[in-house]
């Protein structure tokens, strides 16, 4: 019986590993630059398009990958945030909101016209390996991209807590009028989210290619549970999203598990009403 | 079309100088091409004393979600056409050769049925044949019905065989698929247990709602059935409750994707189970592409597999030759499919579609490539179904798809696990 619900606690957690680096970009995002970013999804499907052909073409390995997707998306993040972004910046939501969503559908369809709708898988001596220990198991490599999930998490914090930049980004994101009058450049600050947030979910996509398929609408299933960390765990705090996306990865495992194995969401989304009913502001209090 | 090109060309409100002097080039070589073109094809009466062409009409998806199917659907129509005419064509229509005229469908069903009828409409057609995905085969057997026009198909959805008096269906239908699915359970245990798990749309749902009305009476016993919506990040709860119910084969009526994830994931836990993936993506050269190795040993169901008979090895190896993989079941019924159309001609003597739907209604082969088939016979029913039609189970051995199931199809004996 506790082997049961702890194997689930584990599947749930390896999971939310991957949950909170897409859950992360999109909070540092909407923190820092005010944006959402529907977009989010595609940017972790071109990461794994990088890491499968390189790895199909070149035979690198996609943990590997990661100094390759990370710096690439990186930049796309920046030129994003520079050509694009920037221009709709202003009071009104709509066009940003018309933007990021507009570039989620253009890059799904642009994925669908260069790759198809197939399935692309990478073969790693580790893909189909496990640990087992006490009756239980852990796969490799989720828990490798569970892992380097949480390295990632820890030195964007550091990142955000010890540097002059990071601490320009964070003011940036209590409040931006007073941060420039200090002295802080938007741009510069935005263009800096704007690449690590892209970072983060080019890295989820190398760390998820070991184990998932690489298709077009790959992303729309990870952005979904993005936005409901983002949500749960206090929309711009970091922190929030990174413990709301592994209580969603651990609740959604309990409910196929005990409610049904099509419930999985259904749980999941109890749980966002549940955290907005006692905790309106979500489960990281102010944005940080 | 050609003329109305010129004609814009033409136009005289066009004021700027240099543009049209590049239209005039362009309107020269549209001319002197025109010529040429007119000499190309002026040579085509000179071979005019050959007997006309049998126009067949191919409805395949090549585009959109399930485009590689559908070009594999497309190379293997024309590997029949070639077979058929290498073997001297349509003897009783003077030696006429089969024009294959393909039509693109565009995995959509608003576009198989404008499709379809613009096939029919558009050109002189004796027969057609469509589409491999039941959904979208169902529409065009709607439309080829009213144009009373024959079609013959590898789709198995029993719904094809209901009202239909146009429509063939040569191979095993889903029902049957079911059937087969719970006898091959008892080929790993004498009791077996088996746990379904379904993605919770139309398709799963219908497909597990057949297994659990048979298996009583094939005396199979199901522990789990689960749905669950199709497109999960992670496999591993579903599998851990499959664990937990003790169940000694798993049922997974499965997108390719989730089927991926479900294999990898049973491997994980360790979890010493038979795996039965269905037809479908299950059956393809993709799927062992995508799972590697641990694909070996798991057992599907095909409505023919290309070790069935010596005919069906020549055709795999001709498909492998044009095509590099081996002939999945879709394309290897499918050139047995132009076969049984060129026996149905052949017995008309006429390319009039009416008599081809005839001459198909009392199609009996029980040798050649018409009779490629798991059962090696084909003669339809009054639904246009095939009275001997069955399905084949298979296994995966070796990277390759070896027939299992029934006794009298297997090729390889089963391997243990």
């Amino acid at each position: 019986m506790w082997e049961t619900v702890a194997q689930a606690v584990i599947n749930g957690l390896l999971i939310g590993g991957i949950y909170a680096l897409v859950s992360i970009g999109v909070t540092l995002i909407f923190g820092v630059v005010k944006i959402v970013n529907f977009a989010q999804g595609e940017f972790v499907m071109i990461g794994m398009y990088i890491s499968f052909y390189l790895a199909n073409q070149f035979g690198i390995d996609p943990l590997l990958s990661l100094f390759v997707t990370m710096p690439a998306l990186f930049v796309i993040g920046v030129l994003v945030q520079h050509f694009l972004i920037r221009r709709v910046l202003g009071p009104n939501d709509m066009p940003q909101i018309f933007l990021t969503f507009a570039l989620s559908l253009l890059l799904l369809n642009l994925a669908l016209m260069l790759f198809t709708a197939n399935y692309r898988t990478v073969h790693t001596s580790y893909s189909d390996e496990a640990y087992h220990i006490a009756g239980l198991y852990i796969p490799v490599a989720k828990l490798i991209a569970f892992v380097v999930a949480m390295f990632l998490s820890g030195a964007l914090w550091v990142f955000l807590h010890t540097t002059d930049l990071g601490k320009a980004m964070r003011a940036a994101a209590q409040n931006r009028d007073v941060a420039m009058l200090m002295g802080i450049n938007p741009d510069r600050v935005f263009c800096v989210a704007l690449g690590i947030a892209l970072a983060l979910a080019g890295a989820a996509g190398s760390l998820l290619m070991p184990f998932y398929s690489a298709y077009p609408f790959v992303g729309q299933v990870f952005v979904l549970m993005a936005f409901v960390a983002v949500v749960m765990g206090t929309l711009g705090n970091v922190i929030g999203a990174l413990i709301a996306s592994l209580l969603m990865g651990i609740a959604e495992s309990l409910g196929i598990q005990y409610v049904g194995a099509d419930s999985g969401l259904l749980v999941v989304f109890g749980l966002l009403l549940l955290t907005l009913a006692f905790k309106p502001t979500g489960l990281g209090g102010k944005a940080r | 079309m050609k003329k109305h090109r010129q004609k814009s060309i033409k136009n005289p409100t066009e004021p700027d100088k240099t543009l049209s002097k590049r239209q005039d080039r362009r309107q020269f070589l549209i001319k002197t091409g025109g010529i040429l073109a007119a000499g190309a094809f002026g040579a085509v009466p000179l071979r005019g004393w050959a007997a006309d062409p049998v126009n067949i009409g191919g409805l395949y998806p090549s585009t959109g979600s399930m485009a590689q199917i559908g070009v594999g659907c497309v190379a293997a129509a024309k590997l029949g056409v070639d077979m058929v005419n290498a073997a001297g064509g349509i003897k009783s229509l003077g030696g006429a050769k089969l024009n294959l005229i393909i039509s693109d469908v565009q995995s959509d069903t608003t576009v198989t049925r404008t499709e379809t009828d613009r096939l029919i409409t558009g050109n002189k057609l004796s027969a057609i044949h469509g589409c491999y995905a039941s959904a979208l085969t169902m529409i065009a057997s709607e439309v080829a019905e009213r144009a009373k026009m024959p079609l013959i198909t590898g789709s198995s959805s029993d719904q094809l065989n209901k009202g239909r008096h146009y429509t063939f269906t040569p191979f095993a239908r889903a029902s049957q698929f079911a059937q087969a699915q719970l006898q091959m359970a008892k080929l790993v245990s004498d009791k077996p247990k088996v746990a379904v798990i379904y993605e919770n749309t139309a398709f799963g749902t219908s497909t597990s709602n057949g297994l659990k009305e048979l298996a009583p009476g094939e005396g199979v016993e199901i522990v789990m059935f689960e749905p669950y919506s199709a497109g999960f990040t992670d496999a591993s709860p579903l599998i851990n409750k499959v664990k937990a119910s003790g169940a000694n084969a798993l049922f997974s009526l499965s997108y390719l994707n989730d089927l991926i994830l479900i294999v990898r994931t049973v491997k994980q836990v360790g979890l010493n189970i038979a795996i039965n993936g269905g037809s479908g993506g299950f059956v393809m050269p993709d799927f062992y592409k995508n799972v590697g190795k641990i694909a070996e040993g798991l057992q599907g169901v095909a409505h023919w597999n290309h070790d069935i008979n010596d005919d069906a090895q020549k055709v795999n190896v001709e498909f492998k030759k044009r095509t590099g993989d081996f002939a999945f079941e879709y394309a290897g019924g499918l050139v047995a499919q132009t076969f049984m159309l060129a026996d149905a001609l052949e017995r008309a003597a006429s390319a009039d579609p009416q008599k081809v739907r005839d001459a198909l209604s009392t199609l009996d082969v029980s040798s050649g490539y018409a009779a490629m088939a798991p059962g090696g016979k084909v003669k339809f029913g009054p639904d246009g179904k095939n009275i001997y039609g069955r399905p084949v189970g298979v296994q995966w051995q070796n990277g390759d798809l070896a027939s299992i199931f029934p006794k009298e199809d297997a090729r390889k004996p089963l391997m243990k696990m």
